[in-house]
């Protein structure tokens, strides 16, 4: 019987997973694809960081809504401490925001005529390693606890980091159907079919870290109907990025994998709080 | 009551001058809005936002203090919980009646630091035997009953202080894991990773509180209130080492006494956990107290944790550069 107390942290925490993830996810698709392609990826990419720049902004926003005392957000960053990931998190995020948001307003006044190319790329690289440190520091910190289930997921870092490249690559891939881009689109959509694959192994290793609470928590038909669920929201996008490339493939791909995200998260937030784990509440 | 803790977690911290060039020139700019009521709304905010970012002078190590509890004389009589609500000025929670025994408390919370546990062990079929703790006895040792006053166990490596973002949660020069109030932001880092369920946020202000081992109280050379209400000094305080000696020596006693499963819980570090500065002498296995039986820090998994994490990530960017490179021509 578990001792603890539940911290309050709701839909909104799975919320933010899936934000960060695809925020993130975006910028570093988005970066590591131009750097490498200039030629194929420099016109979608500067649509994508202004479209991270505000997945990032309505994460951000959740991060410190769900905070008990909103107005003392800043006081994370009173202290650096490497050994609370939360802190860690916050001072990625927080640097991260920086070069995102200079890239996101180059890439816009690009648009208007006022190009100032050297600089946009130096954001673009600068933001590289906090953009990284920001979406592999929330599965540690969702991972490193005394929580029922959670503190068994020892592949939930390693899960929701790859999962944060392949929602990227699939928001891209998504920008540049969009825009008509066809060389880019073809890139990514075999990108995308790779990635998806790969994402099967750390979900699988997750999955199985979670099992015995799983198996606590619901019963053998639930379970099944839930793996069915995660399967047909890996093997739809699939199935479709093999069948065709196009818009309304690809945006019919990219929901369906968008909303098997949110579900793993949701599920994965709900561990704790789902009787009969959780014996008391925290709030 | 709740006008009373907003107050509380409003006030200020200013009794330790700033340390440093950058906190003196820092209270200096906000010093004026410190006290009385806010002057507008451009004092307020320069306030709130640098008023965390002052720095006090770092008081002197002292001689490291805790708690040891002995259960075997705890008669359940709740002094130490309404010692403690009245020397911290925590309000009552209301009454409600649990049917669990006398214990209508039910758990340690934001406004009740200490917890008193009434376990009652009795078999179904009725017994003529009492067990006592004198002389050694062949009575069924399900016919007893348990009482334990539980609360915060100040842990030497204490995960709530390590998972804290802010800094609010420190380990004062008594060795003992303290919330600054007025720093905490109610983020909960602190509720999910303590494995003892000590921690609570406050559903007035948001922040999370807990015991504080009376530190006003030890500043000013005084026992915690709780240890001073005990009547049958079930709680003892002072310094670590000596308790553990006094709590090793009654062990013993009771060995020698016919109660040969007393033994101490958190006095020693184990594998997987460091020891506690607030430990118990117990009579049966720790689950049937509610305590973890095998207490584990789970930022023994942390740097496993980031690894896998950061290869998950660096995997999927090679995958992404592969393929580029690849199909670009």
């Amino acid at each position: 019987m578990p001792v603890t107390k539940v911290p309050g942290w709701h839909g909104i925490i799975a919320w933010d997973a899936l934000l960060n993830g695809m925020a993130t996810g975006l910028f570093l698709a988005a970066a590591v694809s131009e750097l490498a392609a200039p030629g194929i990826f420099m016109r979608v990419a500067k649509v994508a960081y202004p479209v991270a720049f505000v997945l990032l902004i309505f994460d951000l926003g959740l991060l410190v809504l769900d905070l008990g005392d909103p107005l003392r957000f800043h006081h994370m960053l009173r202290v650096f401490k490497p050994s609370s990931p939360m802190s860690l998190g916050t001072w990625c995020l927080t640097i991260f925001s920086l070069p995102l948001t200079a890239a996101a307003a180059l890439s816009l006044l690009a648009e208007v005529g006022w190009d100032f190319e050297w600089a946009r790329i130096l954001a673009v690289i600068v933001g590289l390693l906090p953009g990284f440190g920001s979406a592999a520091y929330k599965g540690v910190l969702l991972s490193t606890n005394a929580q029922p289930g959670w503190k068994d997921a020892r592949w939930l870092g390693g899960y929701l980091t790859n999962s944060a490249l392949v929602m990227g690559c699939g928001e891209l891939l998504v920008l540049s159907a969009v825009m008509g881009q066809t060389q880019a689109t073809a890139i990514l959509r075999t990108a995308f079919i790779v990635l998806l694959v790969l994402n099967v192994i750390p979900l699988v290793l997750l999955f199985a870290n979670l099992r015995p609470a799983h198996a606590l928590l619901y019963t053998r038909d639930q379970q099944w109907r839930f793996g069915v669920l995660i399967a047909a929201g890996m093997l739809i996008p699939v199935g479709l990025m093999l069948l065709k490339g196009d818009l309304l493939f690809v945006l019919v791909a990219v929901i369906v994998l968008l909303a098997e995200s949110w579900l793993i998260r949701f599920v994965y937030v709900k561990i704790p709080h789902t009787s009969p784990l959780e014996v008391r509440s925290g709030e | 009551m709740a006008s009373r803790e907003q107050e509380l977690s409003a006030l200020p911290q200013t009794s330790d001058p700033p340390r440093g060039p950058l906190s003196r020139l820092l209270a200096g700019v906000i010093s004026p809005f410190l006290r009385g009521e806010p002057r507008g709304l451009v004092p307020e905010v320069l306030g709130r936002v640098i008023y965390p970012f002052l720095r006090g002078e770092a008081p002197k190590p002292q001689t490291p203090t805790g708690f040891y509890t002995d259960t075997t004389v705890c008669i359940g009589c709740k002094a130490c919980e309404v010692a403690c609500k009245q020397w911290n000025q925590l309000p009552s929670d209301g009454f409600e009646w649990t049917g669990n025994s006398y214990d209508n408390t039910t758990e340690l919370s934001a406004t009740t630091w200490r917890h008193v546990k009434f376990i009652e062990q009795f078999s179904l079929e009725p017994s003529t035997n009492i067990p006592s703790l004198d002389g050694a006895s062949d009575e069924s040792p399900l016919n007893r009953w348990l009482m334990m006053s539980d609360h915060c166990k100040h842990c030497l490596a204490a995960p709530c202080h390590q998972a804290c973002p802010t800094g609010a949660i420190i380990q004062n020069e008594f060795e003992n894991v303290y919330i600054q109030a007025d720093i905490c932001n109610g983020c909960s880092c602190c509720i999910a990773a303590c494995p003892f369920g000590v921690i609570t946020r406050s559903e007035m202000g948001g922040h999370s509180h807990k015991c504080t081992l009376c530190y006003d109280r030890q500043r000013d050379g005084l026992e915690p209130a709780c240890a001073k209400a005990c009547p049958t000094q079930s709680i003892h305080f002072g310094p670590v080492d000596e308790l553990r000696e006094q709590a090793r020596k009654r062990v013993e006693q009771l060995h020698e006494r016919g109660v040969p499963q007393a033994y101490l819980y958190g006095d020693v570090p184990s594998e997987t956990y460091s020891e506690m500065h607030s430990f118990y002498l117990l009579v049966d296995r720790p689950s049937v107290y509610g305590l973890p039986d095998a207490p584990f820090n789970p930022w023994l998994h942390m740097m496993g944790d980031y690894v896998r994490s950061v290869a998950g990530g660096l995997a999927g960017i090679a995958v992404l550069l592969v393929v580029v490179f690849l199909l670009k021509r």
